[in-house]
């Protein structure tokens, strides 16, 4: 096994240096899955049908605590593999942890407001607009809970046996994971709910 | 503690909390639709490079040539995939 | 859904179907328990994470997958054989066209390109394995099931009926009522995910894995092939995804994406599947390019022409091929401008594949050429080639196509392009690695005969279909009178397509006269060649390389033995380490299938329990400690011993 010292734990193995390389790939396949989404969201966001437009359905006060708590959840999470890299396991557990509690409040907040919609009557059949709307925040609202329970995994593996090639690299991979899904948000913020309310 | 929170993290936060707001502005100023865009796109294309410079060490490894390359593809697909939609679905007529 | 309507009924072809899968399936089960092969069977297979069975694997199932799809084939010429035929009814011919659409592009063309990436490329590259032999695994049980899940569909619930392009607004619930589509979008997407998980895997092996020495500028075409067309899976794939769920999402959630009220827009669907759909051509294209390069480096005894051209070609390929979509779909209605736009943008993808052209015939020219089943494949492949490419440059003009648009043309273009380019391509390839895979080549002279019978019966099955295209006949047509005149120029279109059939019957009959008849002792390289999966004895043993190869050139194998310069580095075997076989992937395959098999009926409850047991099937992935296992230096050492009679 070729051991390579000059960079952090998780990298060190050569397998796990490709784990990661290979979740970049990965990423750069997720941005395309979402410009996809985003694609047919900009295509339909205007064909309402008799269904709302989205300027009268957002409002901009969930949206700013789902995207304060995304991007506070995006810091601690760098600052949880910040604490790894020196090698303190308690407090990156405590950022992790954290991480993860602003990760179910944004999901608690998507899913109020996903009720709210269809208690005005709003739902995935209403309009095609509403179908695009419901089906991208969706996919990113899957990714986070997706992202939950794996971290959550995670946390009771360093938990169990502190930080080892495969914890550390573990950690890593889910951070970029973490990362991307806010770079995700920022784009569902701008061009979803600010341009809807223009 | 000082060491648990390192200064380019706490930038990169403060940095992006900062761009979140200026692109909050543009439901509440007065903007032409085309400014108003340039403006979210402007700082979306920012928070994006924060998250992936600072936060996700994208310039690390011996790879980074790939990485970027990578990246650029991605977006290269993603945004052909987006403008090319609009463009034979609604532009095009 | 009622009970009366879950099996297909009232067809005296369904029930020889059901008749026949209960038949085999009662077969093997009987076979494997009385033959005591159930062990060997999970042990070897099922649970394998070998590269070489993973691709042994692909390449079967791509076999069978043949089949199936060249009844349909044979069904639908069956039909327009004469002028008002009553052999099947509209229906019928539709669920036969759509069903060997899907089934020859993604469960045959895909999974045999996967398959010979499988077998070759880590052994080209002088790696022991891919980079996650896991996620391949599960790749392959993803593909399996998908391929498996769309399969059923012909006996429970009804066949798809909506074209394999499975254009909205017909592919709707309100147009197709059946099941069928939802088979269509469920098994896609899971064996889709299979894919990109491909895409991710081979990308880090060719990157990352080399043996030392192997710049980017020295591997063999074919890894190069591969490289580019994981990267184009990679950016493509995840399109197709959003498309099929979108899909899935209109026929079961009710939503309004493609319907044509509440403001859905149908040719989005077009628009989608086809931002995926012409990737796709290149996914499966360019693998082949990759394995005629070698062969036709190998057979002509000179290293391939213009290797910088190729690979620059190549890359060119699939940055364009993000860019051409809307040409499927001239006649949607849009403007000037869009047309042009993509029209020039498919003619300039010509200039690239042109480029590769001429640099394999220059890698002929004054080559000392041997005429092996794998060199006829590749030289038969670049006059038929051509044709489909220049057909295609007629089709790309926006003007011009709205004359050939959906007409038998299309149809003659784009067989004039797959079959000699994929099909050839893979048949090629598996002729050539055969004995790579097995330690014996196939019969030659059979390998012949089944080759000359496939390339005529190919140019007389499917160049008629260019004259009738021009005279008006389009495709998807299930029947015509005879005053349209179509009536000869089909009879011959259907004889040529049973001359075809008769030689894929010859060269299935050549692995089992082969495997009785051929000479095992001919070493790892018998057809003297040039690349680094040569260097090894063949079968292959587990760990592929004893010791790591070190490159010096390109085509290294051929240098070092013109040379004389040693491929491995002198001194003792050192421990191996190997991953080790595990059930999981299977397991998450066979839950895969019931997810979409309960989808596609909309028994959310069952579907629900079946998610739940892929996310436990991922937890317990990710709470395994699974370190593999090494093979001793001792063991390496007789190992080697055995197969080469020596020690390197």
């Amino acid at each position: 096994m070729k051991i390579n010292d000059t960079l952090p734990l998780e990298y060190r193995t050569e397998e796990n240096s490709n784990k990661i390389f290979g979740f970049w790939l990965f990423l750069g396949a997720e941005i395309v899955l979402f410009s996809t989404l985003f694609a047919v969201y900009f295509t339909l966001w205007n064909r309402t049908g008799n269904g709302p437009t989205g300027k009268e359905l957002f409002e901009v006060g969930g949206v700013i605590w789902e995207t304060f708590l995304l991007l506070t959840s995006s810091f601690t999470c760098g600052l949880g593999i910040h604490a790894m890299r020196l090698g303190l396991k308690k407090p990156m557990m405590i950022f992790f942890v954290v991480t993860l509690l602003m990760g179910l409040g944004f999901l608690g907040i998507e899913i109020t407001e996903f009720v709210n919609y269809v208690h005005e009557g709003a739902t995935l059949q209403t309009s095609a607009f509403l179908s695009s709307l419901f089906v991208l925040l969706g996919t990113h609202g899957l990714h986070v809970t997706m992202g939950i329970l794996w971290g959550a995994g995670i946390l009771i593996q360093v938990g169990r046996q502190g930080f080892t090639d495969e914890t550390a690299n573990k950690s890593f991979i889910f951070s970029l994971y973490w990362h991307f899904l806010d770079v995700v948000w920022i784009f569902i913020f701008s061009f979803v709910y600010l341009k809807g309310l223009m | 503690m000082a060491r648990l929170f390192p200064i380019r993290h706490v930038m990169g936060y403060i940095f992006s909390l900062v761009l979140s707001l200026v692109a909050l502005g543009v439901i509440y100023w007065d903007l032409t639709f085309s400014a108003a865009m340039v403006i979210l796109i402007i700082s979306a294309l920012i928070q994006a490079s924060l998250q992936l410079v600072l936060f996700m060490h994208i310039g690390e490894t011996s790879s980074k040539k790939t990485l970027y390359l990578n990246i650029a593809y991605a977006v290269f697909v993603g945004v052909a995939t987006i403008f090319g939609t609009l463009f034979a679905m609604i532009w095009g007529y | 859904m009622k009970w009366d309507e879950f099996f297909v009924t009232g067809e005296p072809m369904i029930y020889a179907a059901d008749v026949s899968i209960v038949l085999v399936s009662l077969a093997i089960v009987i076979g494997l328990t009385y033959f005591k092969k159930w062990g060997y069977l999970w042990r070897e297979w099922l649970t394998t994470v070998d590269h070489k069975k993973i691709g042994i694997m692909y390449i079967l199932s791509a076999l069978i997958m043949l089949f199936r799809g060249g009844v349909d084939a044979l069904l639908m010429r069956a039909q327009l054989a004469t002028p008002d035929s009553k052999f099947l009814d509209a229906q019928h011919y539709n669920e036969i066209f759509t069903t060997h659409g899907v089934i020859m592009i993604l469960f045959m063309a895909m999974p045999f390109v996967i398959g010979m990436m499988n077998v070759v490329v880590p052994l080209q590259i002088g790696a022991r394995d891919v980079a996650f032999p896991r996620l391949n695994a599960v790749s392959f049980w993803m593909f399996f099931m998908g391929a498996m899940l769309f399969n059923i569909s012909f006996v429970i619930g009804g066949s798809p009926d909506a074209g394999w392009s499975a254009y909205f607004p017909l592919a709707s619930l309100e147009f197709s009522p059946t099941v069928g589509n939802n088979y269509y979008s469920l098994a896609l997407q899971i064996s889709g995910i299979g894919t990109l998980m491909t895409g991710v895997n081979f990308i880090v092996t060719i990157l990352k894995m080399r043996a030392p020495g192997m710049k980017l500028m020295r591997m063999p075409m074919f890894t190069w092939s591969v490289l580019i067309t994981n990267v184009i899976i990679l950016f493509a794939f995840p399109v197709l995804t959003v498309a099929l769920a979108l899909m899935m999402f209109d026929r079961v959630f009710g939503s309004q994406f493609f319907t044509m009220a509440n403001g859905g827009m149908d040719m989005l669907w077009a628009n989608l599947f086809w931002v995926w759909g012409h990737p796709e051509v290149y996914i499966v294209i360019l693998p082949a390019f990759g394995i005629f390069s070698d062969i036709i480096s190998t057979f002509s005894k000179k290293n391939l022409y213009g290797y910088k051209s190729m690979v620059v070609s190549m890359v060119a390929i699939s940055v364009l091929s993000f860019l051409v979509w809307a040409h499927h779909f001239y006649t949607m209605g849009q403007g000037a401008m869009v047309n042009g736009f993509f029209s020039i943008t498919t003619m300039a993808i010509a200039v690239p594949t042109g480029v590769k052209i001429f640099n394999w015939l220059f890698t002929l020219r004054k080559g000392k050429i041997s005429f092996t089943s794998p060199m006829l494949y590749a030289m038969g492949f670049i006059p038929i080639f051509t044709i489909g490419g220049v057909t295609g440059v007629m089709l790309a003009m926006a003007s011009a196509d709205y004359q050939y648009h959906n007409t038998m043309f299309l149809v003659a273009h784009f067989h004039y392009v797959l079959i000699p380019g994929t099909v050839f391509g893979v048949l090629a390839g598996m002729h050539y690695w055969f004995p790579k895979m097995f330690g014996f080549r196939l019969n030659e002279r059979l390998a012949k005969t089944a080759f000359w019978l496939i390339i005529v019966g190919f140019n007389v099955a499917f160049m008629p279909l260019f004259f009738l295209g021009l005279n008006g006949m389009t495709r998807r047509m299930y029947t015509y009178s005879a005053s349209t005149g179509y009536g000869p120029l089909n009879m011959i279109a259907t004889i040529g397509a049973l001359i075809l059939a008769v030689g894929f019957v010859v060269l299935c009959y050549n692995f089992f006269y082969s495997f009785r008849h051929s000479p095992r002792n001919e070493g790892g390289d018998p057809w003297d060649a040039r690349t680094l999966e040569w260097s090894t004895p063949s079968p292959v043993p587990v760990y592929n390389f004893a010791k790591v190869p070190v490159v010096h050139s390109e085509d290294a194998f051929w240098h070092a033995k013109k040379h004389n310069v040693p491929l491995y580095e002198e001194g003792p075997y050192e421990e191996i380490h190997m991953p080790n076989n595990s059930g999981q992937p299977f397991i998450l395959g066979v839950i895969m299938f019931f997810l979409g098999f309960f989808l596609v009926f909309s028994w959310f409850i069952p579907a629900i329990i079946a998610g739940v047991g892929v996310i436990i099937m991922l937890a317990v992935r990710s709470f395994e400690r699974d370190h593999g296992y090494h093979i001793p230096p001792k063991e390496i050492a007789a190992t080697e011993q055995k197969l080469r009679g020596d020690t390197v």
